[in-house]
Order: C-alpha cells, then structure tokens, then sequence
C-alpha cells in the first residue's frame, strides 16, 4: 500500500536526472542577462576592490553548526579566521534545532543496546536519498559522524543524554542534546571559537564572492551594520582571504523566488520551519564567481508540522517521538493512510495528496513516555496539541467518523499486540503498547518547508566544484549550502553531522591553502 | 491659465504664493508626521519642544508640561489597562524617568548611536530574567536558544517603534516597552 503513494505521478519529482546549472542561469539574469559559462561567471563576479578594509586567512561566512566547526579547526590549523554573519543573532538554524545528532555506534547507542555500524547509516541515507545522493560524499559522512560526536562531546563540551528515533533509520541513532535544541552545540562551539581568538561579527552580509582575474576566490565584499531585512542599511567593506572563503550560509526554505523556481508547488502559501534568514543570496553569489550547483529542486517538506502553530513549534517534537507508538489518522476517513514511521518525503507527499491536515495521536502510556516535557505543555499551552478523556471526544472534536474511527484504533492495537503492521509495515516499537489508556493526545499535521538538500557542488575536502568541472580555488562549502550528499531526503538527525564532519574538513584544507599574496 | 475650483479662480500668482506660504510654514513647524526635533534640554513633560504643534495627545488630555513620571503613574498605572510601556517610545519612558538624552549619549553637539553595552549598565540581565520570570507564555529575557545573550535593541528600540522579535519565528504576546 505504502508503495502505492510513492508511484501516484503527480507525486514524485519531476524525473530523477537533474541538470546542473539551473541556478547559475537564474543568477546570470539577475546579474543583467550574461550568459554564465566559468569564465562569464567570473567576469559576473565582478572587479577586485581598489583596498581591502580587512584581512584574514580564511573567511567563514555563517555561524551555524557548519561554520563555527570550519572557524575552530582553521584556527586550530594556526589561520587568523572572521566568521561573519548577516543577522543581528548568530547560529542561523542551527541554534533553532531540535539537537539530533546522528551517528552510528554511539555511547547512548550502546548503553540502549542498539546494534549500529556506519555501513547501515550508509544504507539508510543512500536509500531514502533515492540512491541520488554523492556516494563518496555520503560514505564520509556515515564513517566520520561517530568522530563527529565524540568532537562535540570531548572537544567542545557539549552533553548528549537521549537515544531518539527518525522515521527512515533502521535503528534509533539520534543523540539528543541535553536540553533538546541545537543552542547546546552552538553556543559551546561559539564560545570555544571566542576562546581560541577567531573574530565573529554579526550584521555583517556577504554581497558577493570576489574572484581575481585567475579565478579564484580572494575575498568578499560585505555590508557591515547591516539590519536585517532592511536592505537599505550597512556599509560596504572588502573582506580579503589570503587563503580562502568557506561558504556555510546555510539553506533557503525561507527564499521564496528561490524555492519556487526549484519547485514551482512550493508557493508563500507554505510555511517554513527555518529562521526568516535562510535565503539563497550568498549561495547564488557564489554561483556567480563560478560555483556548480546540484539537486537544488530536491526540497524537503517537514511532515510533522502544525498548522495551529508558527513555525517549528512544539508538535514536531510530539509526532516524532510518537511515530511507532500511536497511530495517524485522516479525519475524513477515521483511517490511518500512511507508515508513519516512513521518511519525510513519503509522509509529506502522502499528506499533501489527502489535501487537509491529519492527525497524530497517542494514550497517556506512550505520551508521557515519548514526549519531552516540556514540548508537550508548550505544546498544548498554545493550544496546537489537545488532550481528551475518550475516544469519542477526540473524534467529536476533529469531526472524526466515530465509528470507522473505532475499529481503526483496534486494528492498530492488534497491530501493536503482534508488533507488525499489515497494513502500512509501520515499524512498531518493542516497549509500543495499544492506545488505550485516556487521556489521549493528538495534533493536526501539515507540512512545511524544512531542509534544502540541493547546493553548492563540493569535493571529498569540502573544495567547492566550478562550471569549468574544476575545483574551485579559494572557496569551501559545509553544511546545508552545499548539496548532493542527502540525494532526494535528507534523513532526520543527519544534517547535524553532516554539517561537523564537513565544516572540520573545510576548516583543515581552508588552513593549508597556500595564500594568494 | 487659470484654474476653477468652485467659484473662486486663482491665478498662477497667486497659487504660487499660497504654495511659498505653506511651503515655509512647512518648514518652520515641520509636518504633523515628520520627525520631532530631538531637543536635548527639553523637559521631560514639555511635548511641544520637540513635537512642536504636532497633537502627541487625545484633546482631553491634561497638559503635561508640568508633569514628572511619578505624575503620568496616577493615571498609567505600570501593568495597568493604561500603562505607557509600549505606547511610549523608550527613549521617553527614560527621559521622563530622569534618563536624559545627555546620560546615554554624552554632552556632544550630534549624538550617535550608543553601544548595547550601556544599556546593561543598569539593567542588569540576569536581575531581568528573574523580574520577568512569570511572563507567559515564556520569559522573554531568557531563551532556550540564546539565552541571556542578545542585544537589548532587538526588541527594544529608543528612538523608533520597539519589536517583538520572538515573534519572527514564534507567537507571543508580549508587550515590548
Ligand atoms: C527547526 C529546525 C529543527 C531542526 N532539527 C534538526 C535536528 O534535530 N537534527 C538535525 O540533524 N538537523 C535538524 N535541522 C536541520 C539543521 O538544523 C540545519 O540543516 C543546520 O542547522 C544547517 O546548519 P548550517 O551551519 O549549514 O547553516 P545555519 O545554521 O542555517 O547557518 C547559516 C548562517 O549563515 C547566515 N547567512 C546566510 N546568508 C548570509 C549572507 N549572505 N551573509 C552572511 N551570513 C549569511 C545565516 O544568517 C545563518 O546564520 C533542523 C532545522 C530546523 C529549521
């Protein structure tokens, strides 16, 4: 039946051979209609600055998880290193996060007794990716996240205290930070970066990449005072690179131009998840000095959002640890339509194709069990999460077929008897239990625009690929600007250690550069 | 030419002069909505020293001139249905509290922009988390993201309307002095 959603035409994506290029001809528009080629791009890259008003060894442009990662270990590398960002607060999504951490044979792993290895992470991640993602690039990523995580933990300090699940993993694999938010790792990784002497300056918004008439990459030209969103604010001021720029602006699920053109459903009358600053400029800029872009239509929808809520809210934390415990439900049906242990993408496309908002549900034995605390009361303070004495109140409520409704909820319960779900293959928790005990909780779900899986071209040293099939000289990428290594889902926990693992590496060979002059 | 309005004709000379007359009285009491001058001597109460005749106040009003703070609370109870806390641009809630323009700014001819570092001078941040503890639907000086860390003038501006800045990605309804 599952299989049944992913083959409805209008679902799937528009064919599965992307062709590279799509931005950099949108950003050849913007920048007066000149064709893009390598060398175009360059010259659309513009001129060097007459003086640099700074200097540094390497320029990190973003102070998320994938640039505080490149700015320590570049600065461990012995480089002078700014990390600069647009907004007037750092950690871009980061600090907003959820705080999983995915990575295969962990010490929360081995304590729960899960039997994990970076073989599976690959095969998880090249499976829901559609077998689309970079394998070179997804087989670092699911060997170094262990090293990843034990950098966190042992280097920067940060705690990690819960083994969590995400819908696509064969095994729970997501190590939660102690207080269940990115902020954890983000801080301890900005004061650490403090600590050891690098720069961070916040309104400070990269304008564009500049190049030299060799083509690479030396510098970039900045508005510094810059108030966001108010693009009539900042001064301009020339950033010089000696070594190199390491790109980790982050995604664009809040660039609606953007987004759209990759994919033309995902229209203002979705919601996002991510900080109103995760827009596409300096991704195209870097397109304009001759950087290759890859999958950027591949555009993750969030399954477990609300829509009573703004935002990421408090339901995602809800739904998510109830996946494998309590059942969704189509209100229209009183029917569960989907796995809802399945990854993003097929959950979120099986509810856009119901056309109305779903519920998630749980008893007062999985609720308290699953839920973090404190998402829950937030959670039903607003209102987006409701409690019911019975049954009858919840399907009163959402205008559920009571009795169609019933025979579902035993159906389930047998389902969770026997730990296997004949109609969906959902996967069953082995402490699940039938919901039956009140109260009972449930939540509308709706998706919304969460991870952009599609950027920036980079190598196996996080070097950046050019439209001349080159390494770009100059220029390193980590984290969500960079694309390919997710292929067409990103799974849950995984952006985390995609951004550590490839930040460090950008970091390393950032410091090695040989400088330009 | 001329032109007709109703019944009464005017004449290029004349329209001319009318604009030049308006066009100076524009000049000498700025607009109703252009920006006050910024007059650094001006008593707290003294609306009109910079607001000129532009109405800062409903008609029944009473005259302020006079007026200290302590005054305002009669009526303006803080927490009250009337409190100026988020009516009131924050540079005049220090100013009519003695904050005058001189003590953040300096005695300078053009004042500038002051460091967010001043403003934590008196008000210290983590006596704010505790002051504001009980606000719901949460405290909006702490954050689980940020926590205490964030630039005062995010939300609170002096000399332009305060913002909820929260409110970028969630919803609160917190009053924003
Ligand atoms: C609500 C939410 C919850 C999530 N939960 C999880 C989770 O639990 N586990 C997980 O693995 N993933 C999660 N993700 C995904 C993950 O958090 C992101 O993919 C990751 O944080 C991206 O990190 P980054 O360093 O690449 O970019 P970001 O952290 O987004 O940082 C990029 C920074 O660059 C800045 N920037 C952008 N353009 C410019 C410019 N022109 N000039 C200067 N600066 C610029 C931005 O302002 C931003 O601060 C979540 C995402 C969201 C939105």
């Amino acid at each position: 039946m599952s299989d049944d959603i992913g083959q409805k035409k209008g679902l799937t994506r528009r064919g599965f051979l992307k062709s590279a290029g799509g931005v950099a001809a949108v950003a050849g528009m913007a920048a007066g209609g000149v064709a893009v080629g390598a060398r175009d791009g360059l010259a659309a890259a513009g001129s060097m600055p007459k003086k640099w008003d700074q200097g540094y060894d390497v320029v990190v442009i973003g102070t998320g998880f994938a640039g505080l990662a490149a700015a320590i270990e570049a600065k461990n590398a012995g480089a002078s290193v700014v990390v600069i960002d647009k907004m007037p607060v750092h950690g871009g999504n980061s600090i907003i996060n959820g705080g999983d951490f995915c990575a295969p044979g962990t010490r929360l792993q081995k304590a729960a007794g899960v039997q994990d290895s970076p073989d599976l992470m690959y095969k998880d991640m090249m499976k829901a990716g559609l077998y689309l993602n970079n394998p070179e690039l997804a087989r670092i990523l699911a060997d170094n996240a262990g090293g990843a995580l034990e950098w966190c933990e042992d280097y920067v300090g940060a705690k990690f205290t819960r083994l969590n699940f995400h819908g696509g993993h064969s095994v729970k694999r997501a190590n939660q930070t102690v207080n269940a938010s990115g902020s954890e790792l983000v801080n301890k990784m900005l004061a650490k970066a403090k600590g050891l002497g690098v720069e961070v300056k916040t309104r400070t918004k990269m304008e564009r990449m500049i190049a030299n008439k060799d083509g690479r990459v030396v510098g970039v030209e900045v508005k510094t005072g810059y108030r966001y969103p108010d693009e009539k604010t900042g001064k301009t001021a020339y950033i010089k690179a000696g070594k190199a720029v390491i790109l980790t602006s982050g995604g664009f699920s809040n660039d609606i131009t953007l987004r759209q053109i990759q994919d033309p459903r995902l229209t203002e009358k979705f919601g996002s998840t991510n900080q109103p600053g995760a827009t596409g400029e300096a991704l195209l800029a870097a397109c304009m000095a001759g950087a290759m872009d890859v999958q950027m239509d591949w555009i993750q929808l969030g399954p477990w959002t609300s829509p009573d809520e703004k935002g990421f809210g408090h339901v995602p934390l809800f739904c998510e640890r109830l996946v494998g415990y309590g059942p969704m439900i189509d209100p229209a049906t009183g029917k569960r339509f989907f796995k809802e242990t399945g990854n993003r993408k097929e959950r979120a496309d099986a509810i856009i194709l119901i056309g109305h908002p779903v519920i998630i549900m749980g008893d007062s034995y999985a609720v308290p069990k699953q839920v973090f605390p404190r998402a829950l009361e937030k959670g039903l303070e607003n209102g987006a999460i409701k409690k019911f004495d019975s049954l009858e109140a919840l399907a009163k409520n959402y205008n559920i077929p009571l009795e169609a409704f019933q025979k579902e909820i035993s159906r389930w319960n047998s389902f969770v008897e026997k730990k296997k779900d004949d109609d969906f293959g959902c996967m069953i928790f082995p402490e699940a239990r039938p919901t039956v005990t009140p109260p009972f909780y449930a939540a509308r779900l709706w998706p919304k625009v969460h991870h952009t899986m599609g950027g920036l071209v980079i190598d196996k040293n996080a070097q950046v690929f050019g439209f001349n099939l080159k390494p770009l000289k100059g220029l390193y990428a980590a984290g969500e600007v960079t694309g390919g290594i997710h292929g067409a889902v990103r799974l849950g926990g995984v952006a985390m250690a995609d951004c550590i693992v490839f930040g460090r590496i950008a970091g390393k060979n950032a410091a090695k550069e040989t400088a330009w002059g | 030419m001329t032109r007709k309005h109703g019944n009464i004709r005017f004449s290029p000379g004349w329209l001319f002069a009318a604009a030049l007359a308006f066009g100076v009285l524009l000049v000498y009491i700025g607009t109703p909505y252009a920006a006050p001058k910024q007059v650094a001597s001006a008593k707290a109460g003294d609306c009109a020293a910079c607001h000129g005749q532009e109405k800062v106040f409903s008609p029944s009003h009473p005259d302020t001139k006079a007026m200290s703070y302590k005054d305002c609370l009669g009526c303006h109870a803080k927490g009250g249905p009337q409190m100026l806390q988020g009516k009131l641009p924050g540079s005049h809630l220090h100013q009519l509290r003695g904050v005058t323009c001189e003590k953040c700014h300096g005695k300078v001819a053009k004042p500038e922009a002051v460091e967010e570092k001043l403003c934590r001078t008196c008000h210290n941040a983590e006596k704010l988390v505790e002051k504001t503890a009980k606000v719901k639907p949460e405290n909006p000086h702490t954050s689980p993201h940020y926590g205490t860390s964030l630039d005062c003038t995010l939300c609170h501006r002096q000399h332009a309307k305060s913002e909820n800045y929260c409110n970028q990605c969630h919803k609160f309804n917190f009053v924003v002095p």
